[in-house]
């Protein structure tokens, strides 16, 4: 099991700062066409990330995969210069798999596994780009596996709560301004796995037939790297002062607050709001602390002082007949990332998200779900640690598509 | 509406979105000269303006000049070809001294240990390089750059006349000069005709000065005629580069004494063990100088000093890098054996050499203001280099090597350096004369290269 989970987890190529800092929200084909709200109305298995206390409202049994090929591409122009860089990031693979599953129609009670990866970013910047001294190349990957329980407690109330088992790597690679006598530029590879844990805890109250809330936490979650490999490579006079080592790292994955609401005017019609509230703080400073420490290596603390930020995530959906719904949604995001602070690893804006999905049911037992995503940021900022001064502009783009087994 | 039409409408949203990917638009920035002409740019000064650096004017050097770097920046705003007296591409360099340029390599001390340090690339300069007269009537040179002029030196007739003897004459201007037994340097610039100048001067004379330790020659007079006084000499020279209507730039000059070539080596670098502290109290007590074990201050030659005309350093003077690091290591140069006043910089002549700095720079600001120039505080810059900057991530002190602004000969930037000073001209020049001229990416620019 432990050996699928990492291929798995290795195939999997994770995306540009979807979200706000580096969370990604792509967990629902359903939930992502309706701007990525979903925390009142349970819809589907994706209910096990969006409200855990919301799954036991569920009809039906059902095993739901899903991806969602994300295409991001930013433009650094160097506000000092004129002259620009561009990414060429690998498509990113956001991949969320959801099963849940109950005795009989008259159960209250749910059991779920959720598999789904809600931070990562892949962001690999143009070779020689002007900020190649503060970063090349940025791999993060985390994957949840969070199995869950969910009671319908009365007919109006549910509760959930999963246990979320975290996996990671992350591959932080630089060029070193030490040039050899060829003309090459040193160059640092940081490299580790990760581990943490935490929680996904969320209640549901059907008020009415119409309206609907939830409020879900979900917990920080603190990524270490105890045993991260670093590689330089410089010119051989400087081999002894960057020895190669193991070093240790970590990265807080925030906490997430969210109230949801959910209206359905009519049979055909569902309308969802919800509210983040991340709790980005937690992302103060991030430290590589290295086993073996030179004159010219280190240990380093670059400050981020990230800010806790709110998210508003709207949407709607239409069935058209039985078999056949669509949506819409937007969502508004606040960045977490203080002005002086944006670095070439998170070029981060506040933003508006659009989306749009599809679904239609085969059959008694399949359905499919599409949805497509678009983002555009745009954010200038003199970093204060490099002094890397521009404008990072970034669109984003990902069509989704989900396919689900129902019993 | 069947699962096929599904599949095509979502592989349809899939097409569509690849399109929409969409690498963010570029949209053009606007880049503008103002007012000013850049069509004949013309750079005058001395060692940075013309690229000496690693102790040798050498190509790569030349290439990498403050004035060679600002016209690449004046070539987008519609400036023209930039011509340098370029020695040979492959050439090993000409110094001062006729030795070749310096290298980062290995050096064997007294003491057997061997360590990072700069060495000559080869045995003696390149004197047929250095020797061959580049000077073209049909191409008259944009760079006047022209490495240990004295600014009085600039409207001397002959002043590249090698029969005036050493030290009368500049053998940099020889090779490039339309008429080295008589003419002058400001005839050659006038000649080109230009339409804007940069003049970065004064530097090189008190930076001699410094590092012969105040010991050979004199500072030149903050005032005085022209070809005798700084400001005289100041203003002859830019009453006619302005005189055609020509724009252009001033810049002040560094407080040299931050260079790495001063500071490298600390005052109270004599570390002693019980042995060699006994040692030198037996024979320094008598005249009031008593060490202990530890960190101790070196011991010079003062002749203000006492009947025996010895003392040991204060806070604040300065060994120059032109010590002989193995006699200090090694042969008890600076304590049995006290350096001579060449190698040092006393507090008196650090006051002289600031003041005659502070009285350049006044000059040279109220210049910038009568002639209407733009004022580069190049000052502030080096000071600012001192203290420690970050440039898109990377880190730049005046450091001797690792501090990665300055060339190994510890006294000229490196290209990075200049490609960072570039940055200060254009900065004032874009605000003094309305211009958008972009400044340059001095990470395409080389730093110190490592073995």
């Amino acid at each position: 099991m432990q050996k699928l989970l990492f291929t798995l987890f290795f195939f999997l190529t994770s995306q540009l700062v979807l979200s706000q800092g580096f969370q990604v929200n792509f967990q629902g084909q359903k939930q992502q066409g309706m701007g990525g709200a979903g925390t009142a109305l349970p819809i589907d298995g994706a209910s096990l990330f969006f409200n855990p206390g919301s799954t036991s409202f569920l009809k039906e049994n059902s095993v739901n995969l899903a991806m969602t090929p994300t295409f991001a591409r930013t433009l650094f122009v160097d506000a000092n210069t004129n002259q620009s860089a561009r990414t060429n990031s690998p498509m990113g693979t956001p991949f969320s798999a959801y099963a849940v599953y109950r005795k009989s129609a008259e159960s209250k009670l749910f059991f779920g596994l959720a598999v789904y990866t809600p931070f990562g970013s892949t962001v690999q910047w143009e070779d020689e780009w002007m900020g190649r001294f503060a970063l090349t190349r940025l791999e993060l990957k985390s994957l949840f596996i969070q199995p869950t329980v969910s009671v319908k407690l009365t007919e109006k109330v549910g509760l959930g709560v999963g246990f979320v088992y975290c996996v990671g790597n992350v591959n932080l690679q630089k060029d070193l301004p030490v040039m050899d006598a060829s003309g090459n530029y040193g160059h640092a590879e940081l490299a580790g796995k990760a581990n943490g844990f935490g929680v996904n805890a969320g209640v549901f109250v059907q008020a009415t037939e119409k309206i609907g809330f939830g409020l879900t936490y979900r917990s920080q979650v603190n990524m270490s790297v105890t045993n991260g490999q670093a590689t330089f490579v410089v010119p051989s006079s400087l081999e002894a002062n960057f020895p190669n080592g193991s070093f240790s790292s970590s990265l807080p994955l925030p906490q997430v607050i969210t109230l949801g609401f959910s209206y359905k005017p009519t049979d055909k019609l569902s309308l969802a709001l919800d509210v983040n509230y991340v709790g980005w703080k937690a992302y103060d400073t991030l430290a590589f602390d290295y086993e073996t420490n030179t004159s010219s290596l280190f240990d380093t603390k670059s400050v981020r002082s990230y800010e806790n930020i709110f998210a508003f995530r709207g949407g709607a959906n239409y069935d058209f007949t039985d078999k056949i719904a669509a949506r819409l949604g937007i969502a508004y995001g606040i960045s977490p990332v203080q002005n002086g602070y944006v670095t070439p690893e998170t070029p981060d804006a506040n933003r508006i998200n659009y989306t749009a999905g599809l679904s239609y049911k085969v059959g008694k037992h399949f359905a499919f779900d599409a949805s497509i995503f678009f983002t555009h940021l745009k954010r200038t900022d003199t970093n204060i640690e490099t002094n890397l001064s521009g404008t990072f502009t970034t669109n984003v783009v990902a069509p989704g598509l989900a396919v689900i087994y129902r019993f | 509406m069947n699962f096929k039409n599904t599949k095509r409408l979502i592989l349809g949203l899939g097409i569509l979105s690849f399109t929409f990917a969409c690498k963010p638009k570029e949209t053009s920035i606007e880049v503008s000269a103002g007012d000013v002409d850049p069509t004949r740019f013309v750079s005058i000064g001395g060692i940075t303006t013309s690229g000496f650096m690693d102790d040798a004017l050498y190509a790569e050097g030349q290439e990498n000049s403050l004035g060679a770097i600002l016209s690449e920046q004046f070539k987008l705003v519609g400036a023209g070809n930039f011509n340098q007296p370029l020695m040979p591409s492959s050439s090993v360099g000409w110094s001062q001294n006729g030795m070749s340029r310096l290298l980062l390599g290995y050096k064997t001390d007294c003491l057997s240990i061997t360590s990072l340090s700069p060495v000559r690339i080869a045995s003696q300069g390149d004197l047929t390089g250095f020797g061959s007269y580049v000077y073209s009537s049909s191409n008259k040179f944009n760079n006047f750059g022209i490495p240990f002029i004295k600014t009085t030196e600039f409207s001397t007739p002959g002043i590249g006349n090698p029969a005036n003897g050493l030290g009368l004459y500049n053998s940099f201007f020889t090779r490039m000069a339309s008429d080295p037994l008589n003419g002058t340097i400001k005839a050659d610039i006038l000649a080109k005709n230009p339409t804007f100048f940069t003049l970065f001067t004064g530097m090189d004379e008190v930076l001699m000065f410094a590092k012969n330790g105040a010991s050979v020659g004199s500072l030149t007079p903050i005032n005085g005629a022209a070809g005798i006084g700084f400001d005289g000499s100041i203003t002859d020279l830019l009453t006619d580069l302005t005189g055609n209507g020509s724009r252009g730039a001033v810049s002040n000059i560094p407080d040299v004494t931050d260079f790495p070539f001063f500071t490298t080596i600390p005052y109270d670098g004599l570390n002693l063990d019980a042995d060699n502290a006994f040692t030198l109290n037996e024979i320094y007590n008598p005249i009031g100088i008593y060490f202990q074990v530890g960190k101790n201050a070196f011991v010079i030659e003062d002749p203000t000093a006492g009947a025996f005309g010895a003392r040991q350093m204060v806070e604040g003077e300065l060994i120059l890098l032109s010590v002989p690091l193995d006699s200090m290591k090694c042969n008890k140069m600076g304590s049995v054996f006290p350096f001579r006043n060449e190698f040092i910089l006393t507090n008196p002549e650090l006051l002289q050499i600031r003041n005659t700095i502070s009285g350049f720079n006044a000059v040279l600001a109220s210049a910038a203001t009568t002639y209407n120039l733009a004022f580069v505080d190049s000052y502030s810059f080096f000071k600012k280099i001192k203290t420690g900057i970050v440039y898109n991530g990377i880190s730049l002190s005046a450091k001797f090597v690792s501090g990665g602004a300055y060339s190994l000969d510890a006294v000229t930037l490196n290209p990075r350096g200049n490609a960072l000073l570039a940055n200060e001209f254009i900065t004032s020049i874009n605000q003094k004369f309305k211009a958008t001229i972009p400044k340059v990416d001095a990470t395409k620019y080389r730093g110190v290269i490592f073995p």
